[in-house]
């Protein structure tokens, strides 16, 4: 009697323990790979940022010597951690009012059915691979055979620009690639927030006989400021981690004349796997880097909030 | 409607009323077609890039670079008389694009795959589960946005090799699969899912696992797919993740194989990038006009949260 008792209750405390434990099994997969794969990514990251490592030689333990090399550095790093801020800044400020102009041109009621497909088309560089991209306007802009040079010609301007291999125009010519890959982007979000405004808002102010560009100013955008805000943010961060325009968009994968298209993360993948193989080094790059992303998201954080966005969901 | 009333005053006064507003009526009409008529203008010429590699993907090598493109030198119906599919025979025959393309579709669908199951089920639990422990775990989850795995390439190359899953597909398929933006776009739509339902099901005696599976799953088809679609873009265009984990020419996805058939300095087979950069394109702009709604979606959703 007694150990039938026992092993009821037994019996009992295994299923309470069961369900207990049940919800942390469906967790487990994810968080076993996010342990895995980005986790545990990062904590070898700080071992290896202090040693000398090179390729498959684990190195030693060299205290700070990476960083101190890295922050004294001005022939190379801070020189490319300044394009990278200048990349993102040039994409900034012509991505985002671009795309608003856009999406408030494209909200206007006198598109109708033509709003879908002009959408799509601005849509679509998004789709493409930056890879494709940046060897697409590489031989755009090519001096004897590029479109570019082709059709400045017809507009009668100068068509001997050697955009390809002239340094000081490296950023340029990647800011140029972003803007016409991600403006699509920007103007679709910047769109559908638009559509969310309320009309009657509009109509008040017509009847008080505001001017388009007063709406505009005073209206729109204030209320827009959020969605501003976000893309903004979005976009750079996306800028700070660029890599593809750097690497593919000039020829023989030399980051660029004179390597002037070198930022941020070209710069690690360049000292981790293309030069020494300075793993040490190049992780020490990528905290500095890290630190940099990191601030930019905290600010995301601050500016959106977290828990606004999950009460509006 | 206040014009076609018989006005007090008289005729003449009213023609010429009438006639103010038909020019007004027409001068807008004129106006607004001048606006889509630009609006297209500027549309087709941001298109433009991409339309000349559309066209150059068909044409022989030696008119890859002809200044102005072919299709304007003469009508464009001649022209496509000297269309061909050489360039992409090149890319196959030269460097196996065909492999390239089966990788890239084999690497995109078992990360989709992987991460709906296991963005979904811990989701689940975050959403309609009672755990100690529940929010704070969440909380972490999303901190890990946070980390970029790009700025830690050099650790991310290790970490793999000692894993032995260095220039394997399945590494590739795994990494991706850690998608806490997946697991924080389901679990918010999953606290919304009509509670009855699950409760229902609870009646009925169904464990957790087969709420799961026949009840959340099925209910929240609309967001598995914003999901998918946004690892799709993800996966598919990812070109520096494979760059540095895949070494083998047999396992390259597409954008890795751009870049080998770059990195030949003499001699560069520019019809075979074409070719292949149009494959590799021609995909995500299919499924988009295909799935348009949903891509724009996952877009806004991607962005709200």
């Amino acid at each position: 009697m007694s150990s039938i008792a026992v092993l009821r209750s037994r019996h009992q405390r295994k299923r309470i323990r069961f369900s207990q434990v049940e919800p942390y099994l469906f967790i487990l997969p994810f968080v076993a790979l996010m342990a895995a794969f980005n986790l545990y990514v990062y904590f070898s990251g700080i071992r290896l940022a202090f040693t000398d490592a090179q390729g498959i030689n684990p190195g030693e333990w060299i205290g700070l010597a990476n960083f101190a090399e890295l922050i004294a550095d001005k022939q190379d790093f801070w020189p490319a951690i300044g394009r990278t801020f200048l990349y993102t800044f040039g994409c900034l400020i012509t991505q985002i009012p671009a795309a608003l102009v856009l999406a408030v041109i494209l909200n206007s009621k006198i598109f109708g059915r033509l709003r879908g497909a002009l959408r799509a088309s601005f849509y679509v560089p998004v789709l493409m691979n930056t890879v494709v991209a940046a060897l697409l306007f590489r031989m755009m802009f090519l001096r004897d055979t590029g479109m570019v040079n082709w059709f400045l010609g017809v507009l009668g301007l100068p068509d001997k620009t050697n955009w390809l291999y002239e340094p000081k125009l490296s950023l340029l010519l990647m800011i140029i690639v972003s803007f016409w890959q991600w403006t699509g982007y920007h103007m679709v979000y910047l769109l559908a927030s638009l559509q969310s405004i309320n009309p009657t808002i509009y109509e008040v102010a017509n009847l008080d006989g505001a001017s388009p560009f007063r709406t505009l100013w005073q209206i729109t955008i204030p209320l827009m400021r959020p969605a501003l805000t976000f893309v903004s943010v979005m976009s750079a961060i996306g800028g700070l981690m660029q890599f593809e325009y750097s690497f593919m968009l000039f020829p023989n994968a030399g980051f660029g004349p004179g390597m002037k298209a070198m930022t941020g993360i070209p710069y690690i993948y360049y000292h981790a796997f293309r030069s020494n193989f300075r793993f040490g080094y190049a992780t020490a790059a990528g905290w500095i880097l890290f630190l940099i992303i990191l601030a930019v998201s905290l600010l995301q954080i601050r500016v959106i909030g977290l828990g606004r966005a999950e009460d509006e969901v | 409607m206040a014009l076609s009333k018989p006005a007090p005053e008289r005729e003449t006064r009213l023609f010429g009323l009438t006639r103010k507003i038909t020019a007004k009526i027409k001068a807008k009409k004129i106006r607004r077609g001048l606006a889509i008529g630009v609006m297209c203008f500027i549309a087709l010429f941001y298109l433009a890039p991409l339309l000349w590699l559309f066209d150059t993907s068909f044409r022989p090598k030696v008119e890859i670079f002809n200044v102005p493109p072919r299709i304007l030198q003469g009508p464009p119906w001649e022209t496509f008389r000297s269309y061909s599919l050489e360039s992409f025979k090149v890319a196959i025959g030269r460097y196996q694009m065909h492999q390239g393309f089966l990788n890239s579709v084999l690497v995109t669908a078992g990360a989709i795959i992987l991460t709906l199951l296991v963005c979904s089920l811990a989701a689940y639990a975050f959403a309609l589960l009672k755990f100690p422990g529940r929010d704070v775990i969440f909380y972490c989850i999303l901190a890990t946005m946070m980390l970029p795995i790009t700025t830690m390439l050099a650790p991310l190359f290790k970490v793999m090799q000692s894993y032995g899953l260095y220039n394997k597909h399945i590494g590739l398929i795994l990494l991706y699969s850690t998608s806490a933006f997946g697991v924080f776009l389901l679990r918010q739509y999953y606290v919304r899912l009509p509670i009855s339902l699950i409760e229902a099901a609870v009646v009925d005696g169904a464990s957790k696992f087969r709420i799961w599976w026949w009840i959340v799953l099925p209910l929240g088809k609309p967001v598995l797919s914003t999901l998918a679609i946004y690892q799709f873009r993800y996966v598919w265009n990812d070109f520096l993740v494979p760059l540095i984990l895949l070494r083998s020419k047999n396992l390259h996805t597409l954008p890795i194989k751009l870049q080998v058939m770059d990195s030949i300095t003499i001699a560069k087979d520019y019809d075979a990038m074409i070719a292949t950069g149009f494959i590799a394109i021609l995909i995500p702009i299919v499924f988009f006009l295909l799935f348009q709604r949903h891509f724009l979606e996952g877009l806004s959703g991607s962005l709200k949260e």
